[in-house]
């Protein structure tokens, strides 16, 4: 063998172990490159939202790939490498922002829906225990002023011969709570009213049932009981003649009398 | 002979191709401004890919005036994409924070309509 081949063969395997070393030290950089790539390139959420930096981390660990071949190109490879778990890099953040602008859309369309539907509420609040106020005060200063402030609970609400709230009344004794609540110093006295029919003490005993009812409810809510009185009067004080069903019926009543704002209520019947 | 003149050719091939490689004027303005767009974006928050952006810039401008140009080029390249994703980054955490407060908002604003009568 001349020395010549000799030097060549050494050359040759010098090469190759150079190689070798130079492959072995891409590797790492080409592999986290190319899993990168991997991930966001089955990523539906990030190819629809980052296209363009998809496509550009695969031409650029394509061009490192293609460099890995080359003797000599370690530098190049790793930076082309390094260019790809970049674009991935921003890729994948774009789709988070994407994603997450998506969702705050959304969030912000139910804020806005909720803080009317709250707007709607204080309002509707408000604005019912005016005209109902107002309603009353319409209602009564006709007819009643020497009594105060009266609100009369029709039939309606307790079945006949019952003294048991029906379900319907409930807005009203909710109404009732929130008119106490906001009106914090006036007290009521609630009176029970029967029609003529049937027994007079038997009358009596249901006017005072249902118009404690109608404390009970009140004191549930959290009113005071020491706001409220409770009175039966029976058959007296008709508001219509107990001749027809409609006056009866009219006359089969509960009235509240409201204090006046120091607390003071008028003289009892 | 033979060996001697491919040698020579191949010294002076690698030669030249370092020399040839252009100067990377385009790249760098780029770079700047990318870099420039990212420090405004962030304003003043610390984003590590933004650091990494500004030391390879530093790196690239060093270079360019060295007449390095390879090297200006790889750092411009590099720190162009440091600072896109550093900018990315600061605003997905700004959504993120925004996605936060609003789910807090409406949690209030739920918390007021079930104590409503």
């Amino acid at each position: 063998m001349s020395p010549l081949r000799v030097g060549a063969l050494a050359l040759m395997s010098l090469a190759m172990a150079g190689c070798a070393g130079l492959g072995d030290e891409h590797t790492a950089e080409l592999d986290a490159a190319r899993a990168s790539f991997q991930a966001v390139k089955e990523d539906p959420q990030v190819l629809r939202s980052a296209p363009k930096d998809v496509i550009r981390a695969g031409e650029s660990l394509g061009r490192a790939e293609r460099l890995a071949g080359y003797w000599g190109s370690a530098d190049d490879v790793a930076h082309y490498a390094y260019l790809s778990q970049r674009y991935s890099e921003i890729a994948r953040e774009h789709a988070k922002l994407a994603l997450d602008q998506e969702r705050a859309a959304r969030l912000e369309l139910e804020r806005q829906r909720l803080q009317l539907a709250l707007r709607e509420a204080k309002l509707v609040s408000v604005q019912e225990q005016n005209a109902w106020l107002e309603a009353q005060i319409v209602n009564l200063a006709t007819a009643q002023t020497d009594r105060g402030l009266v609100m009369t609970l029709g039939d309606v609400l307790f079945d006949a011969g019952e003294a048991r709230l029906k379900a319907s009344a409930n807005r009203t004794v909710l109404k009732l709570v929130q008119f106490l609540q906001l009106n914090g110093r006036r007290t009521v006295r609630i009176e029970g009213y029967s029609d003529s029919s049937g027994k007079r003490e038997e009358n009596l005993a249901l006017s005072r049932a249902r118009a404690q009812t109608v404390a009970d409810a009140l004191i549930d809510l959290g009113i005071d009981a020491k706001r409220i009185e409770v009175q039966g009067l029976g058959e007296s004080f008709p508001v219509a003649e107990n001749a027809s069903a409609k006056g009866r019926a009219q006359n089969r009543r509960v009235e509240i009398l409201f204090s006046d704002e120091q607390g003071r209520l008028g003289a009892t019947r | 002979m033979i060996y001697r003149y491919t040698g020579a050719a191949l010294a002076l091939l690698l030669l030249q191709g370092c020399a040839s490689d252009p100067a990377p004027t385009e790249q760098m303005r780029l770079t700047e401004q990318v870099v420039e767009q990212a420090r405004t974006v962030a304003a003043g928050d610390t984003v590590a890919e933004l650091s990494q952006a500004e030391e390879k810039l530093a790196e690239a401008q060093a270079a360019m005036a060295a007449g390095a140009y390879r090297t200006a080029r790889v750092q411009a390249e590099q720190a162009e994409l440091d600072a896109r994703l550093a900018e990315a980054r600061v605003l997905t955490l700004r959504s993120q924070a925004q996605l936060t407060e609003l789910n807090r908002r409406i949690g209030r604003l739920r918390d007021q309509l079930g104590a409503m009568p």
